[in-house]
């Protein structure tokens, strides 16, 4: 999220889509009905009729995997009807920007594609610069090679009926949403975009919501109170795990992580300079780097070997969910740790993943209860157990509050958990299992002579002495020290690249300033300021609560509106004040060189309207779903031409004759992700205790199906029963003059538990976003029939 | 441990009971109240403990009332000013995951082609799972490929962690990198 | 002292049923086997282990557009109580909050309060004693008057978050409860404030979006006459002529060839449109 929970109190209006908070997220409606209360509107865009479109006042339905078309048709009716906020535009954006002749767009691929590869050559999207690297601009706006040119034209295709017409979505309803989102284009008002799953779980997904930020760009939303593009975490610390670095291609804190495939890598001179922008502050990037590596390899990192850069592996390939169970099910893996994950019901295409698990030699699983995947060697998997010779370690592990430590929830807001009982039989806390683990590793590697194990041997272990580590100094580790004289760094200001300070996350640096003052501890709930609350808890960066928050004033330093002012410039001050920390450096004017860069994580300190770093294209472009019923009406390119296809029996393709309805799944407010915590527990259970299937009456009534009729649902991966649910939450869309039916289903049910049912991933594909590779989960063919 | 705030007359003016609070002053206690007299206040003498809800991410405020070693009741934090002491149904329900009669309470072991669990103690599984993972490491290690320091295992895999502490994912992180291992995936991704 | 209700403005209702299992949590009710009812809804009704239900009802409005309305259903603490009229053995009383509440002890399971609540909202159930005897006990909502005593909220209106529920002043909440309606009459042309004077008024106060029978309420629900005979009139004579015991199981026979009939416990006066 770039603002966060409470702030949603202050938009105008909130545009829901790809997600469904009232059930998903609760407790953003406490914030979204005091929204509503002070006369903000809310929309909701979703499939079906949710809990969420309950509570809108504005609700338009969509068919699952056409996101780019809907919010499209928003930007060019933005346009058109000139609601845009200009001047922001021309300022913080690369609206201005002249692009250089080489990027072209026609029918469905941008300029540089290689068919062979699926991959584009992102050198052909390039801005035209001066001599000295500044990027050649027109701030008229007129310049046919500009970017808002450029993209004016992109999104000229995307009009109202067209856009109606794939989407599905009755004109009159998506009038109504352009209408009512757009009008947050006015200084004085904001407007926030709020999204889930629905929105990334798509082969589209990252493309999704890139065209949510640029709608929000052209508004002028972004850094103002009640604005933002807010993505909605669905676990209590997935940001947390993702800042840490629990995805192969990131170290912590959003650092790279080294590749064998790119040449520059092979020393830690290159990766740095080649990672390194020359401008924006990701230009301190070798400070956060060289620090990491001081914390992870600490005395043994120094000048002279790279600070123990060639310690760290380097992957050549991509290594993600599912290329990582492509090589299970292969049997090129051997070994696996699950840590409270449950591929078996959350992964995509799980019968297929569950088969994987079984060419595994050894598996190790960190639980509080026996999973279906910690159980998928069992007859109740539809396995048998004689067969499968993988060996599997089951440690019971501790719940939330039997433990102490820190989650980052959507906001960033780093908050403490305190330890308010002994931990339930012989489980144990994660963190002793990880650090009793690495002494035990530590001490068989202990005096290897072999070259292989000095990386190993090298990373530094020095959490207190015993089995249970002491997490003051691992909280203390992630903040990072001054070496030279053994104190807390204060901020990621003071971080340097030559040795002389450690962090282990530099995002994170601030948050424990000092012996005894870790902040995330703070309970202070005085507001501050625009409900900013900066004495709670500690927000990354900086404890910044609004990101962007530089946008929120115009380019001379003063809000854009008195309503919606979070930083201003004090000129008698010289400093950048008001009720937030100022994303931005403190001291400079708006006068000053680079005064004006409001977005500074950027290389030219603007946001990106025209992004050359995706692998899909500079601007989102409409793709349908690896699976769909219907043509691209906007090109020929039916597929996200960047998207990697696995071919072959781990990824079976359903063409529209046998399946031609169109498949989603989502969660319930009772039952949370793979249901092995909910569904262990009674009352959940009992709220929520049966897998279901959602279809509307105008489908029940085309296949005889009566509600509650016991159904068969399959796809070209597999099939699942369940009872059907006959509601006039869905509708039958008209795509392009045909009828397309969609159905829903919750993901969250399996074999172990309380509540048991089939598992809804046996039909999803194992295909991913062309960015980021999660799998499209969102949108897939299936059938359906009465089960009798 | 955290200094809770939490007197009962700022517990009871947040939870916003104020006019009921004031009433009871008034009318003093009745002594021929209908209902459950012997019954004792559930909450009475109860430790209470802050956390944070283990669910969403929107990151709520949870109280946890324990007695003797048993959680007798979770409600919402009203100190938190992100759900003011207001839950979903999952945080309200915090509770059960220690009630839980399914909660795991011993490492369990199952032997290859083996039908069945059997319990071990946690020195054996984890002196056992530490020696796995170094004979899978040692004999999968990659030092150098194409002439480039790579030092890696492409044998094992390390998965999940959303659910974990920021301290526990930065050890597991640094441990899983530390052994050389490039299949490192959590929730994020699906 | 001041009359209290629990206010529930059902059109701040997300449906994210905090209130059923914080019902649950505090009150230390277990879980309940529950069928598919062919919605998310888990229960039809409330139940002795289940004091209060959220209903989900699809509905189409007069200008056929689609309402997805969600309503906290649970006891109403009626001011003039048909269960606390019929209960042969005083086992439930009012209290100074306004609540209704069952004395456990004093309970003997006949189940006339289940049969004469308007409401449907009390429910029965079978334990068995040292001696493998079974006994019943009838059960419902009790306000959390135990919370209440502590000046702490009902657990139900601590935990909702939408503030669709609030638990306060009866006069104040009344008040509110009109300008609510008045609010969102535009979006809901025929949302009304449900306190029903057939029962003298109620402790459970709502801002309903459609019509009472479209959540399956009585428009205008009464005491039954019958209760109204029995407390008033039969009862304390009764009570004089025998035993306590002696008139549960002479009560019995009595009530059950007094009062209402069948499944639907409003008894003859009970409103219209009751589904």
């Amino acid at each position: 999220m770039t603002n966060h929970w409470n702030d949603l109190q202050h938009t105008d209006c909130a545009l829901i889509i790809g997600a469904n908070p009232a059930e998903n997220h609760p407790i953003s409606f406490r914030w979204l009905t005091k929204a509503k209360e002070n006369g903000g509107k809310i929309v909701s865009v979703d499939p079906r009729f949710t809990r969420t479109s309950a509570q809108a006042d504005v609700y338009a339905a969509l068919r699952s995997g056409t996101d780019i078309p809907f919010i499209g048709g928003m930007i060019n009716y933005a346009i058109q009807n000139n609601l845009i906020h200009k001047e922001y535009v021309v300022k913080y954006t690369n609206a201005s920007f002249i692009v250089k002749e080489g990027y072209d767009f026609k029918d469905g691929l941008f300029s540089g594609y290689d068919q062979t590869k699926r991959a584009y050559d992102k050198t052909k999207w390039v801005i035209e610069t001066t001599e000295d690297g500044k990027p050649v601009k027109d701030e008229t706006l007129e310049n046919p090679r500009s970017v808002f040119q450029l993209m004016k034209k992109h999104y000229s295709r995307y009009d109202v009926d067209t856009v109606t017409a794939v989407t599905g979505t009755p004109k009159d309803d998506y009038l109504k949403v352009c209408e009512t989102f757009c009008s947050t284009g006015k200084v004085g008002k904001s407007g926030t975009i709020m999204y889930a799953m629905g929105t990334t779980q798509h082969t589209v997904g990252s493309q999704n919501v890139r065209i949510y930020a640029i709608l929000q760009l052209l508004l002028g939303n972004i850094g103002l109170p009640g604005g933002g593009i807010n993505a909605m975490r669905g676990e209590s610390n997935v940001q947390g795990s993702t800042d840490f670095g629990l995805l192969f291609d990131n170290l912590t804190g959003y650092l790279a992580a080294p590749k064998a495939t790119l040449p520059e890598h092979v020393t830690l001179k290159g990766y740095l300079e080649k990672e390194t922008p020359k401008t924006g502050y990701w230009s301190n990037k070798p400070k956060f780097v060289v620090s990491l590596l001081k914390s992870w390899y600490g005395n043994n990192a120094t000048a002279d070997n790279e600070f123990g850069y060639q310690f760290l592996p380097k992957g050549n390939k991509n290594y993600s969910h599912i290329n990582l169970f492509n090589a299970m099910y292969k049997g090129e893996l051997e070994g696996a740790f699950m840590f409270g994950t449950n591929p078996v019901v959350g992964g995509p295409n799980a019968g297929k993943e569950k088969e994987a698990l079984g060419n595994l030699k050894w598996m190790v699983a960190i639980d509080l209860w026996e999973t279906e995947t910690s159980a998928f060697w069992q007859t109740g998997a539809g396995s048998d157990p004689s067969k499968i010779n993988t060996e599997v370690f089951l440690l019971p592990a501790s719940a939330s509050f039997e433990k102490e430590g820190s989650i980052s929830n959507s906001s960033r807001w780093m908050q403490y958990r305190w330890k308010a009982i002994d931990s339930k039989g012989e489980a144990r806390p994660d963190l002793d299992i990880i650090h009793e683990l690495a002494l035990k590793l530590k001490k068989l590697y202990a005096n290897s002579p072999k070259s292989a194990d000095k990386p190993f041997l090298f990373l530094d272990w020095n959490y207190g002495t015993g089995e249970v580590p002491d997490i003051d100094l691992v909280a203390k580790e992630i903040n990072g020290y001054d070496l030279k004289t053994g104190k807390l760094l204060k901020t990621f200001g003071d971080l340097k690249d030559d040795g002389s300070t450690s962090s282990g996350n530099w995002i994170y640096s601030g948050f424990y300033p000092e012996e005894g003052k870790n902040l995330s501890k703070r309970r202070d709930n005085v507001d501050t300021g625009n409900a900013n609350y900066l004495n709670w808890s500690f927000a990354w960066p900086a404890n910044r609560r609004i990101l962007y928050n530089r946008a929120s004033a115009d380019p001379s330093g003063q809000p854009w509106s008195k309503e919606k002012a979070v930083i201003w410039w004090d000129a008698a001050q010289k400093k950048w004040i008001g009720n937030d920390v100022p994303d931005f450096k403190a001291v400079t004017a708006p006068t000053e060189p680079g005064g004006t860069g409001a977005f500074m994580m950027n290389k030219d300190g603007v946001a990106l309207l025209f992004a050359p770093t995706l692998n899909d294209g500079p601007f989102p472009e409409h793709y349908e779903p690896f699976e769909s019923p219907v043509p691209n009406v906007f090109s020929s390119q039916q597929l996200n031409p960047a998207t990697v296809i696995i071919e072959g029996d781990f990824n079976k393709k359903g063409g529209k004759a046998k399946y031609p309805i169109v498949g989603t799944t989502y969660r319930v407010s009772e039952h949370w992700q793979s249901g092995s915590m909910t569904r262990n527990q009674e009352w959940l259970s009992e709220l929520a205790g049966h897998m279901f299937v959602e279809m509307s009456e105008e489908f029940a009534k085309e296949r005889g199906i009566k509600n509650k009729d016991k159904i068969v649902v399959s796809s070209a991966r597999g099939e699942i029963k369940a009872y059907a649910m006959v509601t006039k939450r869905f509708k039958p869309y008209n795509v392009n003059g045909k009828k397309v039916h969609q159905i829903g289903m919750p993901w969250h049910f399996g074999f172990k538990g309380f509540a048991t049912g089939d598992t809804a991933n046996r039909l999803t594909p194992h295909i991913g976003d062309a960015n980021t590779m999660i799998p499209e989960f969102k949108a897939f063919l299936c059938d359906v029939r009465r089960a009798d | 441990m955290v200094e809770l705030n939490l007197s009962r007359r700022q517990f009871l003016k947040l939870s916003g009971a104020t006019a009921a609070t004031l009433a009871i002053v008034e009318l003093g206690f009745d002594d021929k109240r209908a209902y459950a007299k012997t019954k004792e206040f559930k909450i009475a003498k109860t430790t209470v403990t802050p956390t944070i809800c283990c669910y969403c991410g929107v990151g709520c405020g949870i109280l946890v009332h324990t007695k003797k070693n048993e959680v007798v009741y979770t409600e919402g934090d009203p100190d938190n000013p992100i759900n003011e002491g207001k839950l979903c149904s999952k945080g309200t329900t915090l509770r059960q995951l220690y009630t839980s009669e399914k909660r795991l309470t011993k490492p369990l072991y199952r032997a290859p082609g083996s039908s069945k669990w059997e319990e071990k103690d946690w020195g054996w599984m984890l002196d056992t799972i530490a020696k796995r993972t170094k004979d899978t490491r040692d004999a999968s290690f990659v030092e150098v490929e194409n002439g480039i320091t790579v030092n890696k295992t492409e044998k094992i895999a390390s998965l999940g962690g959303a659910a974990l502490d920021n301290e526990e994912t930065y050890l597991l992180a640094k441990l899983m990198r530390g052994l050389g291992i490039t299949y490192l995936e959590h929730q994020a991704r699906i | 002292m001041a009359e209290f209700v629990k206010y529930i403005d059902v059109t701040k209702c997300d449906g994210c049923r905090a209130c059923m299992v914080a019902c649950k949590n505090w009150n230390d009710l277990p879980a309940e086997h529950t069928d598919f009812l062919g919605s998310v809804q888990s229960h039809t009704k409330t139940t002795a282990d289940t004091w209060n239900v959220l209903q989900y009802i699809e509905h189409e409005n007069s200008k056929g557009g689609l309402e997805y309305l969600f309503r906290h259903s649970s006891c109403f603490h009626c001011t003039d109580a048909a269960c606390q009229k019929v209960c042969p053995e005083s086992a439930i009383s009012y209290t100074d909050f306004g609540s209704v509440v069952i004395d456990q002890d004093k309970c003997v399971g006949c189940g006339y309060c289940v049969q004469n609540c308007p409401f449907e909202v009390i429910s029965l159930k079978e334990y068995k004693d040292k001696n493998g005897e079974t006994y019943r006990k009838s059960h419902k909502c009790t306000m959390c008057t135990d919370r209440l005593e502590e000046g702490l909220q009902p657990a139900c209106v601590t935990t909702c978050h939408t503030g669709a529920m609030e638990f306060g002043k009866k006069d104040e909440m009344i008040r509110k409860a009109e300008k609510r309606v008045s609010e969102i009459r535009g979006r809901f042309p025929n949302t009304m404030v449900y306190n029903p004077p057939g029962v003298g008024g109620t402790h459970t106060v709502y801002v309903l979006a459609e019509r009472p029978s479209v959540y399956g309420l009585p428009e205008n629900p009464k005491v039954p006459t019958s209760a109204v005979v029995w407390k008033d009139y039969a009862q304390p004579i009764g009570k004089m002529m025998l035993g306590a015991t002696t008139m549960a199981v002479v009560a019995g026979f009595v009530s059950n060839k007094l009062f209402n009939k069948g499944g639907h416990g409003h008894g003859e006066e009970g409103g219209e449109d009751y589904e």
